[in-house]
């Protein structure tokens, strides 16, 4: 009788070992960032803007229509290549993109977006990163869909390709 | 001789692992006030950096984990306490950021399971050693 209770602890250590391989497995992503200012009010801040003679204030630009934010810096091979799908939003589709400058050097982002287009309705500056890190911004490109309420609504890591544009102009006609 | 020399080569690779040599933090990042820079490198040590994700911003050369570390030393300047740095950081990046996962319900299993097993286990020699006895 005692040796088959002692088969119990055994049972059960199995139990927790397969319960937590499976969570392992379905539940966790390696890949899948965590992102915690999803449908929180985005952060405010006060920065120079790049074609702009006054101020970008946050608390002034959002809040009354959909808004992708955009972060991106001339440096960024990946931000080049997802170029001609932020410009697609904004021409083709109409959406309003904020683009927010990364580390960047000014004239080298004047040429650039001379070169490749301006999608950008307003080009905040982050000289030194503290506006994306006040975004939870892990590393450039980043893509964020902010709703007319001033709330995040999606976060997208890592250059647009042509599936993800799809994706997010999908949220948001949902939105709309 | 050669197991003195094994005893040898385990005890240096010990106290070489236990000494933590490897730190990013750059010359001018550091603070002036002692006190101040002891608080930031041990926040700095708590904080999982983002890039990399299984080492501390203390010890990640990542850009972003230079951009903490300033951060972190700027708010200790402001006169910010070691919990807002916390909160202001876990705000933005979640708990993810933390090296340690904090106690909450989410996390009893992770937390606690550890002690269950220790005990079952304590359980089960005890029993043993009873019955071998009895023997």
């Amino acid at each position: 009788m005692k040796k088959k209770l002692l088969i119990i602890p055994f049972i059960l250590f199995l139990s927790v070992l397969f319960t937590l391989f499976y969570l392992l497995i379905i539940d966790r992503n390696p890949s899948k960032l965590p992102s915690n200012l999803l449908d929180k009010k985005v952060p405010n801040f006060e920065t120079k803007s790049l074609f702009k003679n006054e101020n970008f204030i946050s608390s002034n630009e959002f809040g009354n229509e959909i808004i992708l934010v955009n972060f991106f810096a001339t440096w960024c091979k990946p931000c080049r290549n997802e170029h001609v799908y932020i410009k697609r939003f904004s021409e083709e589709k109409g959406i309003r993109v904020v683009g927010i400058n990364y580390k960047d050097d000014t004239n080298n982002t004047i040429e650039w977006l001379k070169n490749l287009g301006n999608p950008y309705s307003d080009i905040p500056i982050d000289k030194n990163g503290n506006i994306a890190i006040d975004w939870g911004v892990y590393g450039i490109p980043e893509t964020f869909i902010v709703n007319s309420n001033s709330i995040i609504k999606y976060r997208h890591v890592g250059p647009i390709t042509k599936e993800m544009y799809k994706k997010i102009n999908s949220l948001i006609e949902a939105m709309e | 001789m050669k197991k003195r020399i094994f005893i040898i080569i385990i005890s240096v690779c010990l106290v070489l692992f236990s000494l933590n040599f490897s730190y990013a933090v750059e010359p001018e990042e550091v603070l002036e006030n002692q006190k101040q820079e002891t608080r930031a490198r041990n926040i700095s040590k708590n904080i999982r950096c983002m890039v990399c994700q299984n080492q501390s911003i203390d010890e990640s050369n990542s850009p972003l984990a230079k951009d903490l570390r300033i951060l972190i030393r700027s708010k200790i300047k402001e006169g910010d306490k070691d919990f807002e740095i916390y909160k202001f950081l876990t705000d933005r990046y979640g708990d993810f950021i933390l090296l340690k996962p904090p106690l909450k319900s989410s996390t009893l299993a992770l937390w606690f399971l550890p002690f269950v097993f220790f005990i079952i286990g304590i359980l089960i020699v005890y029993s043993h050693n009873r019955k071998s006895k009895k023997n």
